[in-house]
């Protein structure tokens, strides 16, 4: 799997007297099974850059290319198949729905592909086993630290065998040894499943972790490093 | 799973679901008790009106219903009770002479509708003598006896046995008159019908009016349901006996103000119906707003991880049913029990009675409301909970979902 971002630029609020770019031209490919961090301050585009990637945001230019699919072109509807197939994401708040169980909260993005109830619950326990968290996944978020829901996103995000997994900030509400535990999970499985990891952060302990680094500032990549090999562009 | 969601998310906030289904159903309960009562209070009036005054069917020649002077009487009248006693269903059947006159006592006087009646025939087509508080009904041996209403022995001053004078015009247009006794007090339960009738027994007055004939035929029923399919038979020996001047009308025609009630009971009680349940969807509304809206984030993640329009759409709406159909549901069970407790051990009226009694309501009502009603109410909440969701759905839908995932909540 291979995904190809060419020139790809949002601007909002084109038409106005005060457009802001919040990604500038932007080209970069990852390839599968990466574990990419992409580093930068608050307000530099990590965010929006995912988000188009995602397919969750429309670019203003440029493209998107997922293995030669351009996800760009494709209609809403489209898109919504091809994020609920495709992308895992994991989001800063962890966002897990408060009124379903751990277990449910990973079986219900597989019952949106339409799996069999007794397959959704085979995988739910694998991922939450995976992660730790067998013996809470008859648990409400609610009841489960900020490091457990994270960790229940984590199984969530890759429950539908995704291509790839976005995760936004992931770490930036959790303690240092939380953050180590959720690092060490994300990686066993990246390379277990063999699952691609994008993931913006401002995080050093994520940085540190990365293979590769994506530094992105005011909208532009100003470095891309395999960790210990400069690909400055 | 969605119903699974669904159904979590109306008791999310379990105090916000439960002030909204505690309004329901105390709205419900007024609306169901108001439709009861309304239903009982037409029903008691058209029951009563049958029951001590208007029968079934009413004959009369046709210039009476235009002026009821003694000249328009009902040619065959005994002929045509005679053959209408013969038919199937029939209760009973009463002739009556009827004169409009003054009946006056040593204390007051005024203005009655003088019915001469056999009181035999009588007691099977109205209740009147059964309704008797003192005294008895008309005898059938004695001098002249007369049943007059309580209110109007009060307002004259009469007692059993007291003599009262009534006056009207005979067969020549002559003033005529005699001394009638007092034989009992009725009470119906309409007071208006009560201070404007008298009965007499018509073998008196025929005497005093020296007019042989009758002026109308009064049929009661055993049945009173389907009173339409009996009306063609009716009509036919009608018309076989008094030809052209015999005009056969229902309960509804004699008392087009009571048909007209009951013809639009159906209507106000919609008007009823909707107006409740328009407000009780704007408060869907508010409640869906609030709960959709403070969950943008949410549905915004949902969408992010695949969940389509349709489904969002069908998940909204879905809780909007939920809170509509528990709130419907519960409002409606407890309004029927109560409707059931009242209809059976009914309700008083207490001081409206006094006022609602000129229109034949009785004291004491027992609210009835039919299934179907339920049935549609049940159906207008459900509707109208759904429509209530379209709106908060619609903006939420609109949102795309990087706007929805940058809300704060």
């Amino acid at each position: 799997m291979t995904i190809q971002i060419e020139r790809l630029t949002k601007i909002y609020n084109p038409d106005t007297d005060f457009p802001i770019t919040a990604v500038g031209d932007v080209t970069v490919e990852i390839g599968q099974g990466e574990f990419v961090a992409v580093m930068g301050p608050s307000g530099s585009g990590k965010t929006t850059l995912l988000n188009m990637l995602g397919g969750i945001d429309r670019p203003t230019s440029g493209r998107v290319l997922i293995d030669g699919e351009d996800i760009t072109a494709l209609e809403d509807k489209e898109l919504i198949g091809f994020r609920r197939d495709n992308i895992g994401f994991i989001f800063q708040d962890f966002s897990l729905l408060p009124v379903l169980t751990a277990k449910e909260n990973v079986e219900f993005v597989m019952q949106l592909q339409g799996r069999s109830q007794r397959e959704c619950e085979a995988r739910a326990m694998e991922l939450l086993t995976e992660v730790g968290l067998g013996d809470r996944a008859d648990n409400v978020p609610g009841k489960l630290s900020g490091g457990q829901q994270q960790r229940v996103a984590v199984a969530r995000a890759l429950a539908p065998k995704p291509r790839f997994v976005l995760a936004d900030e992931p770490t930036a509400n959790l303690d240092a040894a939380t953050t180590r535990g959720l690092l060490d999970i994300m990686q066993r499985l990246n390379e277990k499943e063999g699952t691609t990891f994008i993931f913006s952060t401002h995080d050093p302990r994520v940085i540190g972790r990365a293979r590769r680094v994506i530094v992105f500032e005011d909208g532009k990549i100003t470095e891309d490093r395999v960790q210990g090999e400069d690909r400055t562009e | 799973m969605i119903v699974t969601l669904a159904w979590r998310n109306v008791w999310r906030n379990k105090l916000r679901s439960s002030i909204m289904v505690a309004a329901m159903v105390f709205g419900l309960l007024g609306v169901v008790l108001m439709v009861g009562f309304i239903q009982a209070m037409t029903e008691s009036m058209i029951e009563n009106a049958i029951k001590y005054q208007t029968a079934h069917f009413q004959v009369h020649n046709p210039d009476f219903l235009i002026n009821e002077e003694l000249a328009a009487w009902l040619p065959g009248a005994d002929d045509m009770a005679n053959r209408l006693r013969e038919m199937e269903g029939v209760g009973g059947v009463a002739v009556r002479q009827v004169i409009d006159g003054m009946v006056s006592s040593a204390a007051s006087n005024r203005g009655v509708r003088i019915n001469g009646v056999d009181m035999a025939e009588e007691v099977k087509v109205t209740d009147v003598a059964q309704s008797i508080i003192e005294g008895e009904p008309l005898p059938e041996e004695g001098r002249n006896p007369v049943m007059v209403s309580k209110r109007s022995g009060e307002k004259l001053n009469l007692r059993i046995g007291s003599k009262v004078v009534l006056t009207f015009s005979d067969v020549n247009g002559e003033v005529s008159g005699a001394a009638f006794r007092v034989s009992g007090f009725f009470d119906t339960p309409s007071s208006g019908f009560d201070e404007a009738n008298v009965f007499v027994r018509r073998s008196d007055l025929v005497k005093y009016t020296g007019l042989e004939e009758a002026h109308e035929v009064v049929i009661r029923f055993t049945d009173g349901e389907n009173l339409e399919q009996h009306r063609p038979t009716v009509e036919g020996i009608v018309g076989d006996v008094g030809g052209e001047r015999g005009k056969v009308r229902d309960w509804g025609e004699v008392q087009p103000l009571l048909a007209a009630m009951m013809g639009s009971l159906d209507i106000s009680n919609m008007i009823t119906i909707v107006i409740f349940v328009l407000a009780m969807g704007f408060g869907i509304v508010n409640v869906m707003l609030m709960s959709v809206f403070e969950r943008t984030r949410e549905f915004g993640v949902l969408i992010s991880v695949g969940m389509t329009g349709k489904k969002v759409l069908g998940l909204i709406v879905l809780e909007s049913l939920m809170l509509g159909g528990v709130g419907g549901l519960l409002g409606l069970v407890v309004g029927m029990i109560l409707i059931t407790i009242t209809g059976k051990l009914g309700m008083p009226i207490g001081a409206v009675a006094e006022g609602m009694g000129f229109y034949g309501v009785d004291t004491v009502l027992y609210p009835r409301v039919p299934i179907s009603t339920y049935l549609i109410m049940m159906a207008m909440i459900l509707l109208t909970s759904l429509l209530a969701s379209l709106y908060p759905a619609r903006q939420i839908l609109k949102k795309r979902p990087s706007e929805a995932l940058a809300e704060k909540h």
